[in-house]
């Protein structure tokens, strides 16, 4: 069984090492062929075990702030060589949540500051469930758009646990960018789009990169417009939906119809 | 206690102990002469005891994390260690209600958004430091997530019965005073069990947490 994970162990390039929890996770696997050993719980229900993804939120403090940071800077590709390259859950997970929340925060200050002078300012919520449908979603299909391509170049080093931690990461530059998009003034609100567009596709080209360095011309260009692509089409969606002010009154517009029609129906009828 | 061991009703010494048993451990017979037979004033006075206990260890956060660790691990302070959830389901209704009540438009969308961002909030934090590594158990944790949503309750209370009175940066100011403290109440239960190099990234989702509830309460 030893020989069986040294053999695994080197087939992995030297940059992509395994944690600990790795090497547990792949030794319960190799256990769990032999069926006398494991209880039934144990052979199908390990999923739903919190010890099975333990090995996806194996990070220290000090990693992810390293990470955070080389993610900011969109021309240095050593994103994979930060920790030995190990793919991690707990990036991108709560960035995204802290993308949500900020997106949020800056839809609302933006319609707060439309506010004519004589109205009260309502809350606008409904925001915060579109918002995380876009988000989640995003962050699930985009990395296996990625990862389908990679397969199709015949790339194999990067796993779609890979893709999904880089594309969590590269998310980060659109934090502070969201709460900048609060300004009302549609020149920095464009600036701001085309800087995060840049910023985003040369940071995920940059580390992909590292990885295709040895393709042909010909599949590089394509991963790269592909990305491009992607990156461009999630932008524009981003932005003409949750910044542009004619979506606001639109809300505003149903919603107060909706109420005062309510409102007569139920005194029409007492 | 053996089995033919009949308790009186009523009788003082009775009483006195039923506050600090650990009911887990009790005979059957015994939980049944206990919880049924008192009068119901009983029953309802020793759990607002119970929460206004706990409440105490959040209104005066325990900043120390020894003090946060001797929460955990006492065995004398049986009620935190088992942990109950009647607390933190009365603050979460108080705060979905006070914030619903004042938005004249979607009350119900808001009354029931946060009341599942407090409960699933609560469970994803929890298995976040369950993931990371942290020895804590599931109850335990979302007990204490939930009292500490107490400062942020009395904010939302405040700024309900004060509405006129208050400008924008006068809110702001009362709201975030309340997630600070709500925080800091927090911070040394949930930091006492991750290790050193493990404890920011578990107590960032917490603080996440905390200033989205109070992000409502600015805007009521």
């Amino acid at each position: 069984m030893l020989d069986n994970l040294n053999q695994d162990v080197s087939i992995l390039q030297p940059s992509l090492q395994m944690t600990d929890s790795q090497v547990q996770n792949r030794i319960r696997q190799m256990k769990m062929e032999d069926p006398d050993d494991q209880t039934c719980y144990q052979r199908f229900c390990n999923l739903f075990t919190i010890e099975y993804y333990r090995e996806y939120f194996d990070v220290t403090t000090d990693l992810v702030i390293a990470k955070v940071v080389n993610a900011f800077n969109p021309f240095s590709g050593t994103f994979f060589d930060i920790g030995g390259g190990i793919p991690e859950l707990y990036g991108p997970f709560w960035i995204l949540n802290t993308l949500i929340f900020t997106t949020a925060l800056s839809v609302n200050i933006i319609k707060y500051m439309q506010l004519q002078p004589g109205e009260h300012f309502e809350y606008q919520f409904q925001i915060v469930p579109i918002l995380t449908i876009f988000m989640y979603l995003k962050t699930l299909i985009v990395p296996m758009i990625y990862r389908v391509a990679l397969k199709c170049v015949s790339q194999d080093r990067l796993t779609l646990l890979h893709c999904f931690t880089i594309y969590g990461y590269s998310a980060v530059v659109m934090i502070p960018i969201s709460l900048l998009n609060s300004i009302p003034n549609p020149a920095i609100q464009w600036m701001l789009l085309v800087y995060v567009l840049f910023a985003q596709t040369s940071f995920l080209t940059s580390n992909f990169n590292q990885e295709l360095k040895y393709l042909p011309k010909e599949k590089k260009y394509m991963i790269v417009g592909l990305v491009a692509v992607v990156q461009i089409t999630i932008m524009i969606l981003y932005k003409f939906y949750f910044f542009s002010s004619i979506n606001y009154q639109q809300l505003g517009l149903v919603k107060k119809r909706t109420t005062t029609h309510l409102l007569s129906h139920i005194l029409g009828a007492n | 206690m053996t089995d033919n061991h009949q308790v009186p009703f009523g009788s003082g010494m009775f009483q006195g102990q039923a506050k600090f048993v650990d009911y887990a451990h009790m005979n059957q017979q015994e939980v049944q002469v206990n919880t049924l037979d008192e009068p119901v004033m009983d029953t309802l006075l020793r759990d607002i005891n119970m929460i206004l206990y706990k409440l105490s260890y959040v209104i005066i956060p325990r900043m120390k994390e020894t003090q946060g660790r001797k929460l955990r691990n006492c065995k004398r302070l049986d009620q935190i260690k088992i942990g109950d959830l009647w607390g933190p389901l009365l603050l979460s209704l108080l705060l979905a209600m006070t914030l619903g009540i004042n938005s004249n438009q979607s009350s119900d969308t808001i009354f029931g958004t946060i009341f599942i961002i407090m409960w699933g909030g609560s469970a994803v934090i929890t298995v976040n430091a369950k993931l990371l590594g942290g020895q804590v158990s599931f109850f335990q944790s979302v007990c204490v997530l939930g009292y500490c949503v107490f400062p942020i309750n009395v904010a939302a209370v405040l700024i309900t019965f004060l509405q006129s009175y208050l400008g924008f940066f006068l809110r702001l100011i009362i709201v975030g005073a309340a997630f600070l403290w709500s925080t800091f109440s927090s911070l040394s239960f949930m930091s006492s069990m991750m290790n050193e190099e493990k404890k920011v990234i578990s107590v960032y989702p917490i603080f996440l947490f905390y200033m989205f509830l109070s992000w409502f309460c600015i805007f009521i």
